[in-house]
């Protein structure tokens, strides 16, 4: 056998795996969604837009904000991972901030369920400490709901890309700027950001994509209306059976997903050239 | 040559098909349910006849779960099998109808004994579709109104009450929208059979007509006023949570769910039913077999232990507090009064024969729950 058959058949089963478990399947429900009961046409976008345009801007509200809180986080522990003096407190943090990464979706949404609700955890942890009256009390378990969940569970896997990246920058601009009597603050947004915002960038978009995917947060702590789109689609399967809207649906998440690749992409383009 | 007819000994050995068998049964709901069948049915079934063992696949909660069932009917009609892998089936009365229509279904229950045991009505019709004979009920649930008597003392009688408390307390009545499980989509269907323009009879025996979807505006406007002033729980079990945390007063349940969080202290014991008129829904679960099941004389034996009056005493009646497949009589029989009683405490058999409604057709409950979602946002 050539070695270049060897290399193909080496390839066969990772490419057959994507071609019959990603490619065909994504093609399959693109066209089904221009599918309404065996005639091409656009009834099911219309549908789509008809009942779920509430819907489909709560998504993106909800994921953008959360992006920009889990950015905030992640530069702040990353900031601190870097630039913190107290050796103490930096190891306590390096060792704390992973942990969310290793608990499921599912795990976080039921969590936060009885830490959020009205007599949760939370409220009930400031009622003891005389920070509010019991009478205040609200209820969390609605969109703040979900962003919490959503910001909870990102902050690390970005924390880890980006505390990496400045781990591994030249340290030399750090103690220059340190040395000519820019504060830490400082120092953290002028010199270390912008050295690692493409790597930030990567984190968010990635985190972005995950976020539009997940579907127990949205289910365990807020199925209402507005809800996210996850939700929708799985409502239009499992209720009433109906793939046509539901392919609709995931095609204007895969829409919103791509922009933000998309983004990406010619960001990494313009420094490549 | 000796080795060869040894070797070809074994090839038919191995061919034969062996005569202690393996039933599969796919189930849809919850893990209790999964559970029912591994650590009861299975072990009891396995018992009465020996040599067979009994696998109980689960595959999901709610219409999803039955949903996968259908749909793995569905793959394996269109791929021709000519053995299907599952022998017997758990689904809600929704799919079942669906099942009968493109001929999935053996028409199984005239063949065993406890088929002359059943009596309601749904078992015969499934929302619209005549389903007799390839049905049996597992066990039947139903939806109704709990309630904190500490502060509600005089429960609403009506959904025209309920509505005029809840807007009298605001936030106190909470619901589960229509996304997150069916004691929601339950209490939703009430509403459009108390205050829908049209005959809640017709939505519940049909025909379909399209202008009955035109009569339900005022309702859905007034549904909609209603939950701006309710709370949205996460789910059936969210609305139980914030029930017994105290953070609502009243709202839609499951009524085997609400006596099982009681019996697990996870629901304080004074909390109370109340079925409004004029009426709530509620649905069996089905046992169905395949026409194609590989064992369907084994399925046959299965079902007929789970619906014989002791097992639908001990198991559905006792151990899961739903109320029983098969006629009621045949099982009051089988217990002491006081487990019988527990079941109609707050529900008593008059108002569940006079309240207790199905759910509207396949076609009127899409409509409802779709009208729902473009109206109530």
């Amino acid at each position: 056998m050539s070695r270049r058959l060897l290399g193909l058949a080496l390839i066969f089963p990772a490419l057959a795996v994507i071609v019959f478990l990603f490619i065909l399947p994504l093609i399959m429900s693109a066209v089904g969604a221009f599918q309404v009961e065996s005639a091409f046409g656009w009834g099911n976008f219309v549908k789509t837009f008809d009942l779920y345009t509430k819907d489909i801007v709560f998504s993106v509200v909800i994921i953008s904000l959360s992006t920009v809180l889990i950015g905030i986080a992640s530069i702040a522990i990353g900031g601190y991972l870097t630039l913190g003096e107290h050796p103490v407190a930096v190891a306590i943090l390096r060792w704390l901030y992973r942990w969310p990464m290793f608990i499921p979706f599912i795990v976080v949404g039921q969590i936060l369920r009885t830490f959020l609700a009205k007599n949760g955890m939370m409220n009930n942890t400031f009622i003891n400490l005389g920070l509010l009256t019991p009478i205040d009390a609200q209820s969390f378990l609605d969109w703040r709901g979900i962003v919490i969940a959503f910001v909870w569970k990102q902050t690390p896997f970005v924390t880890l890309l980006v505390a990496g990246a400045m781990a591994s920058l030249n340290r030399e601009t750090i103690d220059a700027a340190r040395n000519l009597g820019a504060s830490k603050l400082r120092v953290l947004i002028e010199i270390v950001v912008p050295q690692v915002a493409m790597t930030l960038t990567v984190g968010l978009i990635l985190s972005f994509v995950t976020m539009m995917s997940v579907l127990s947060v949205p289910l365990m702590i807020n199925a209402q209306s507005p809800t996210m789109l996850t939700a929708d689609i799985a409502f239009r399967v499992n209720s009433y059976g109906d793939y046509g809207v539901a392919n609709a649906l995931g095609l204007v998440s895969l829409v919103l997903a791509s922009s933000v690749a998309w983004i990406y992409l010619r960001a990494s383009l313009k420094e490549r050239a | 040559m000796k080795r060869m007819s040894y070797a070809a000994l074994a090839v038919v050995l191995a061919a034969l098909p062996v005569r202690a068998a393996e039933l599969t049964v796919a189930t849809a709901g919850d893990q209790n349910m999964v559970d029912y069948i591994n650590q009861y049915l299975g072990p009891m079934f396995e018992k009465t006849y020996p040599g067979n063992t009994v696998r109980a696949v689960g595959t999901g909660p709610g219409d999803a779960g039955s949903q996968k069932i259908l749909e793995r009917f569905d793959a394996q009609s269109a791929a021709k099998s000519e053995k299907w892998d599952v022998d017997v089936a758990v689904v809600h009365e929704k799919f079942v109808g669906p099942m009968v229509d493109k001929k999935y279904l053996d028409k199984y229950r005239n063949d065993i004994d406890t088929g002359k045991l059943v009596s309601r009505d749904n078992a015969k019709m499934a929302l619209g579709t005549n389903v007799e004979g390839y049905v049996m009920p597992m066990f039947n649930s139903q939806t109704a109104i709990a309630y904190n008597p500490a502060l509600v003392p005089t429960p609403p009688k009506s959904y025209t009450e309920l509505a005029e408390w809840a807007k009298a307390h605001p936030k106190q009545f909470g619901y589960n929208g229509i996304k997150g499980g069916a004691s929601g989509v339950s209490f939703v269907m009430g509403w459009i059979y108390a205050f829908g323009g049209g005959d809640a009879n017709t939505l519940m025996n049909g025909p379909f007509k399209q202008d009955e979807t035109t009569k339900w505006d005022g309702a859905f406007k007034s549904l909609a006023d209603f939950t701006k002033n309710a709370t949205l729980t996460p789910g059936n079990a969210g609305t139980l949570d914030l029930l017994s945390r105290g953070e609502i007063a009243m709202g839609p349940v499951w009524v085997d769910m609400f006596y099982s969080w009681q019996a697990n202290g996870q629901l304080p014991p004074t909390m109370k039913l109340v079925l409004p008129a004029p009426g709530m829904p509620g649905q069996p679960m089905h046992y169905v077999i395949p026409e194609k099941a590989a064992q369907k004389d084994l399925a046959e034996k299965f079902i007929a232990l789970a619906t014989s009056p002791k097992v639908q005493a001990e198991g559905i009646v006792k151990k899961f507090n739903w109320y029983p497949g098969i006629d009621a009589d045949n099982v009051k029989k089988e217990l002491d009064d006081a487990t019988w009683n527990k079941l109609f405490v707050d529900i008593s058999p008059a108002d569940l024969a006079a309240k207790g409604k199905p759910f509207p057709i396949a076609p009127y409950n899409n409509a409802i729950l779709e009208a729902y979602e473009k109206s109530v946002k």
